[in-house]
């Protein structure tokens, strides 16, 4: 196929080729079948890495490619045919050499036979020999033996002989194969003559081949070259010559092209020299007009410079003025500056001074403060020490008193029964049995839990005890309920407000407790709850109020009161709020409750029922614990001083006189008269007691004369003497 | 000197003052010999326009002079190194220049005065190893043992130690005295009787060598005595037991080498079992060539062995003396093996019995490629065996089975077998007398097997680019 005509003529190779929109069916498939080829081997090609060059390359290729090809089999044939030749010498050597083994393998077995057989028979024979030798001896005539003699030398001679024989062939036999060793040498020889030559002539014959083919090869490259020089020359001159005619065709209408646009280019120029001359008549008109208005301007622009001169001269003037003004002002401003700063200067002057006087004093201040502070400290120590002292003492003098007292006492009971022999009755004394400093008893309020437990221990009798009303007895049953009376006056007029609480009644009380119980169980340990199980309800809610005053820092009866007093106006508050926000709607209602509640009026404070809603209780306690909380610390504080201040010491004098008249007057009557009549008793006897004392003296003296008269009586004196006194004495008693 | 140079301007162009010029002169300076000073001269490669010869060239001169006592050559510019290789005298000591010089031309120079012919493909396309090489086995080769002082080989050891891998020694000189007393005692005794008595008849031993050069690879042995003549005399031609023994410690201490080759030298059973016992723990060993020697069924018992403990590549035992049952040691191990891919037992005795041992070994083995079983006596029945090898071996390329008696009916079934065959390239079936018919077609099948291994191996190669 000529890429030549191909490129020319491009319709032409394709009818030669069956088309696939042919009319004619077989050409149709067939034309897909090409197609489907040709994909199939493009798919192959790139799976081999080769370039899918056009077809027609590889068409011109195939010629090289064939003849490279051919001599290539041409030549390993060659080559195959001669190494065959020469190996095939080697291959006889190796198949006599092998034929030569088995032969003589063959012979060597033939010949150990021959051997073998030839060795058995000289046996045999040597051993007709050895017996001959024995009946040779005994033989006894020398014919016989010499008879014999020549036979065993017959018979050994062709024993010989064999062996003899033998050694030749084997001789020869040798002598044969050296021969043939030579003749195999020499074969060797030539057959490696033979390779050698055939080695050569191989060598030859493949060079001239191998030359040939390549020269065969380089001439079907250079022709194919040459072919495809010629195609490509002949496409390179078509290519020229299409050239040529495209750019006489571009040249032709290149020149049209020019022709027309410098018509178009003529026309444009006349239209745009008139369009201009058009635009010069205007423009000139324009100018004209604009003269005209600038001489106008000009004349105006006269005008107004003279005005304005004017104008500048006069500003000018004033001007002037304005600077020597103006540095007047300033020169004053200057001096104003210098006094400001003076007077600033002196104002910060005094202003650090009164700062550092002002720190002084605070200074001062302070330590003053911490020395009052310390003052206090101690004055409340002293009053402490004070206070603790005044009490010990009380309490010595007390017990000095009252061991006095207990001294007199016994004494008149000593007087009574042992002098008097009356019955003695011990007086009261109400004093022997407190101790300590009297206390005023307004300040000793009752406990709030004593209340509760009374309360609540009173359980049962409420009812009937409406007007037990401890509230107007709320202390213990003291001695002087005078004095306490008159005390609890003055506190209620102190604390105004807090009378009318203590009216309150015992049910009320009851139920405000209840209700506390009840709801706030929140206030009280868990743990307590379990340790109060087993008690008994009473126990258990009084210790449960104990533990929920603690929490609410309830101490005394009046806190108790004074909840119960909030609590019903805390309802108040409410019921009032409610009322108000009732008010719009309905007043017969308010009306209503407000006859109820007038209605109710008097037992409104009995009725347990009106005290406050469970459910407000704790909101009501909140606001109760941040009424009360704090004023009551302070004053408890400031009372608490004020106690050890003024202590009142008006009852003191009292007390001691009360100790002091402990026995009464009558009795001291009595005492008096026992005394006179003991001291007479007494008087006589210690007369008594000397009278005694004389006759015990006058006893002694007696018994004392007589043992002197014994003694001398008895003495040997007597004896030697011519009248012992004895007989003297004999003869007086007689005489007497 | 100025008036002499001065000369040349007036002196070369008039010829009759130049007898003036005093002789010393002459010699001295070049420019006054009228030969010297012509611009060119054709005949002397050496000629150039320089006059006097530089400086630097002097310097040359003198090292190449020198070169013995005073070597400098490394120190030199390249260009200067160049001009030294190409002056060095080839006559000079090794112990200068073997480990000195590694420039190729000049050993290139050294190898074609000494022996004229060489093939330096042989020797990995390096001169220097060449000349090693050579100069060591003409050194071993001309050893007389109890003549030669040992110290003449072991002084060339380390000069060539390093450039040394391979060693083909064709020859190995007994010693010269012994042997012909014990000749003239026992003239009439067998050769081999001849061998063991007198330990005098060892050649060189090679342990003395072998665990010095640490390079080698190949080694190639031949105990015996090329181009003896005339002068032929069995005792020439002996491997003794000792000899065998010292050459199996020697292989023992060689642990680089992989080819090992030891012919026409008489090894036979005993020597061959030594041998491969010093050889079973070898690290590198791939090739066996015992080629032309006395080898039994023991023999080759060993060598399957051999074969099955070590992995091995390649196994030549031709021209030796297996019968069966060593091809059937051979063959078993042939089934275990996964290395070996050459195999030649070309000129043994090993008959149908081990050739039909080997084929059952083949449907087995999936390594081998080269098998030689020419000239075994082979028959029939082991045709047949092969011809199903060949329908079920694919790794099989050379077969041959030259100079055996196949038959008419062994032939038609390896004809047969290779109708199924697209592996096998060669298949030599010379001298087996299985008729042309056969013959023709299986050279057509060994063409299209031919063809398809080419193209197979230019599609890989395709790939590989």
């Amino acid at each position: 196929m000529d890429p030549a005509e191909n490129g020319s003529k491009e319709p032409e190779p394709e009818e030669s080729v069956p088309s696939v929109e042919s009319d004619i069916p077989e050409e149709r498939i067939a034309a897909r079948r090409l197609r489907i080829a040709a994909r199939i081997e493009a798919k192959k090609r790139e799976a081999l890495g080769v370039d899918p060059n056009p077809k027609k390359e590889v068409k011109q290729e195939l010629k090289s490619e064939k003849q490279v090809e051919q001599s290539r089999q041409r030549l390993t044939k060659l080559k195959s045919d001669g190494t065959e030749l020469v190996t095939n010498i080697q291959v006889a050597a190796d198949s006599r050499e092998s034929q030569r083994r088995t032969d003589e393998a063959e012979a060597r077995r033939q010949r150990t036979e021959r051997l073998e057989s030839e060795a058995k028979m000289s046996l045999e024979k040597f051993e007709d020999i050895t017996k001959k030798w024995t009946m040779a001896r005994s033989r006894e005539l020398p014919q016989d033996l010499w008879e014999i003699l020549n036979m065993q030398q017959q018979q050994c001679a062709l024993l010989i002989e064999d062996k003899n024989k033998l050694i030749n062939d084997l001789q020869q036999e040798l002598k044969a194969s050296d021969d043939r060793y030579v003749k195999d040498l020499k074969k060797q020889a030539e057959d490696i003559d033979l390779m050698i030559e055939r080695m050569e002539e191989q060598i030859k014959n493949l060079m001239k081949s191998y030359r040939e083919e390549l020269n065969q090869i380089e001439k079907s490259f250079e022709l194919e070259r040459r072919e495809l020089l010629d195609s490509n020359h002949n496409k390179w001159e078509q290519m020229m010559q299409c050239r040529r005619d495209k750019e006489l065709q571009f040249l032709m209408m290149r020149m049209k092209r020019v022709e027309e646009q410098e018509r178009q280019l003529q026309q444009l120029r006349v239209q745009d020299a008139e369009e201009y001359n058009m635009i010069k008549i205007k423009l000139e008109t324009d100018v004209q007009i604009l003269e005209q208005q600038l001489q106008q301007m000009k004349a105006t622009y006269q005008l107004n410079q003279e005005k304005l001169e004017y104008n500048f001269q006069v500003l000018k003037k004033r001007d002037e003025e304005n600077t020597i003004t103006k540095s007047q002002q300033k020169r004053k401003i200057t001096r104003l500056q210098d006094i400001l700063n003076n007077v600033r200067i002196k104002h910060t002057k005094q202003d650090k001074q009164f700062r550092e006087e002002n720190h002084g004093l605070t200074e001062d201040y302070k330590r003053i403060m911490e020395q009052y502070k310390e003052m206090q400290k101690k004055m409340k120590h002293f009053a402490n020490v004070d206070a603790k002292k005044f009490q010990e003492i009380w309490l010595m003098n007390e017990e000095e008193v009252k061991e006095l007292v207990q001294r007199a006492l016994e004494t008149d009971r000593i007087i009574h029964e042992q002098q008097l022999g009356l019955a003695w009755e011990k007086p009261h004394l109400p004093f022997m049995e407190r101790s300590g400093p009297i206390v005023p008893e307004h300040e000793k309020k009752k406990l709030a839990l004593q209340l509760a437990e009374e309360v609540i221990r009173s359980k049962g009798n409420t009812d009937a005890d409406e007007e037990w009303e401890a509230v107007c007895a709320p202390g213990t049953q003291s001695d002087s309920p005078p004095f306490q009376e008159q005390d609890r006056l003055d506190t209620d007029n102190t604390e105004s407000s807090a009378d009318q609480p203590l009216k309150i009644s015992v049910k009320t009380i009851k139920r405000l407790l209840e209700i506390l119980c009840d709801e706030t169980g929140f206030l009280i340990e868990s743990k307590l709850l379990k340790l109060l199980s087993p008690l008994e309800k009473d126990e258990q809610s009084l210790m449960k109020l104990d533990a929920i005053f603690m929490a609410l820092g309830i101490e005394n009866e009046e806190d108790v009161y004074k909840l119960a007093d909030f609590f019903i106006k805390y309802r108040e508050q409410q019921t009032v709020d409610s009322k108000g926000a009732d008010e719009d709607e309905s007043p017969g209602k308010r009306e209503s409750h407000a006859q109820k509640e007038t209605g109710d009026g008097s037992s409104h404070r009995s009725s347990s029922s009106d005290l406050i809603h469970p459910n407000d209780v704790l909101q009501a306690l909140r606001g109760f614990t941040k009424e009360h909380f704090k004023p009551r610390d302070k004053s408890h504080q400031q009372s608490k001083l004020f106690n050890l201040n003024e202590r009142d010491d008006s009852k003191d004098a009292a007390y001691w006189e009360d100790m002091v008249n402990v026995i009464p007057e009558a009795k001291l009557k009595v005492w008096d008269a026992l005394y006179n009549a003991l001291e007479k008793y007494h008087h006589v006897l210690t007369e008594r007691m000397k009278l005694i004392n004389e006759t015990n003296g006058m006893k002694q003296q007696n018994s004392e004369l007589r043992m002197l008269l014994h003694q001398y009586v008895n003495s040997r004196v007597n004896a030697e003497l011519e009248i012992p006194p004895t007989q003297v004495m004999q003869v007086e008693s007689s005489w007497n | 000197m100025p008036n002499v140079i001065g000369n040349p301007d007036k002196g070369v162009f008039t010829p009759g003052r130049l007898p003036q010029i005093s002789e010393p002169v002459m010699r001295l300076n070049p420019a006054s010999d009228p030969r010297k000073m012509r611009r060119i001269i054709a005949e002397d490669p050496e000629w150039s326009l320089a006059i006097i010869p530089l400086l630097r060239d002097l310097c040359l001169q003198h090292i190449v002079k020198n070169f013995e006592n005073n070597p400098i050559l490394n120190e030199l510019l390249p260009s200067h190194k160049a001009k030294v290789l190409e002056k060095l005298s080839t006559k000079l000591p090794l112990k200068v220049t073997a480990n000195l010089i590694s420039h190729e031309g000049y050993w290139n120079r050294c190898c074609t005065e000494r022996w004229g012919v060489c093939d330096v493909a042989c020797y990995g396309n390096s001169w220097k190893r060449m000349f090693f090489e050579r100069h060591l086995e003409k050194i071993i080769e001309l050893f007389i043992p109890d003549v030669t002082d040992i110290k003449t080989v072991l002084d060339v050891v380390p000069l060539c130690k390093n450039y040394v891998k391979k060693l083909n020694i064709s020859q190995l000189l007994p010693p010269v005295k012994e042997p012909q007393m014990n000749e003239d005692d026992n003239a009439s005794d067998t050769a081999s009787d001849l061998g063991h008595e007198g330990p005098s008849i060892d050649h060189f031993d090679f342990w003395t060598l072998l665990d010095k050069l640490t390079h080698l690879e190949e080694l190639h042995l031949v105990y015996g005595v090329s181009g003896c003549g005339m002068n032929f005399e069995w005792n020439l031609f002996e491997f003794t037991y000792r000899d065998c023994q010292s050459l199996a410690k020697a292989l023992k201490s060689c642990k680089t080498l992989k080819v090992f080759r030891i012919h026409q030298s008489k090894v036979d059973d005993e020597k061959v079992r030594l041998l491969i016992n010093s050889l079973l723990d070898h690290p590198f060993l791939t090739v066996l060539d015992l080629s032309h020697n006395l080898i039994g069924d023991r023999g080759a018992r060993a060598i399957g062995k051999l074969i099955n403990e070590r992995k091995m590549k390649s196994i030549t035992v031709y021209d030796n003396k297996i019968r069966a049952h060593g091809a059937q040691a051979i063959a078993y191990a042939l089934t275990k093996n996964t290395t070996l891919t050459s195999l030649n037992l070309r000129l043994n005795q090993i008959g149908d019995e081990g050739g039909q041992a080997i084929a059952h070994a083949l449907l087995k083995n999936a390594t081998l490629t080269n098998i030689h079983m020419g000239s075994n006596e082979l028959t029939e029945p082991t045709a047949t065996v092969l011809s199903q090898v060949l329908v079920q071996n694919k790794t099989l390329r050379n077969i041959n089975l030259s100079c055996n008696r196949l038959g008419l009916d062994g032939g038609k079934q390896i004809q047969e077998g290779m109708s199924y065959n697209t592996t096998v390239v060669e298949f030599d079936v010379r001298l087996t007398e299985i008729g042309q018919e056969s013959e023709y077609s299986i050279s057509q099948i060994l063409q299209n097997n031919q063809e398809k291994a080419r193209k197979k191996l230019i599609t890989e190669s395709g790939v590989k680019k």
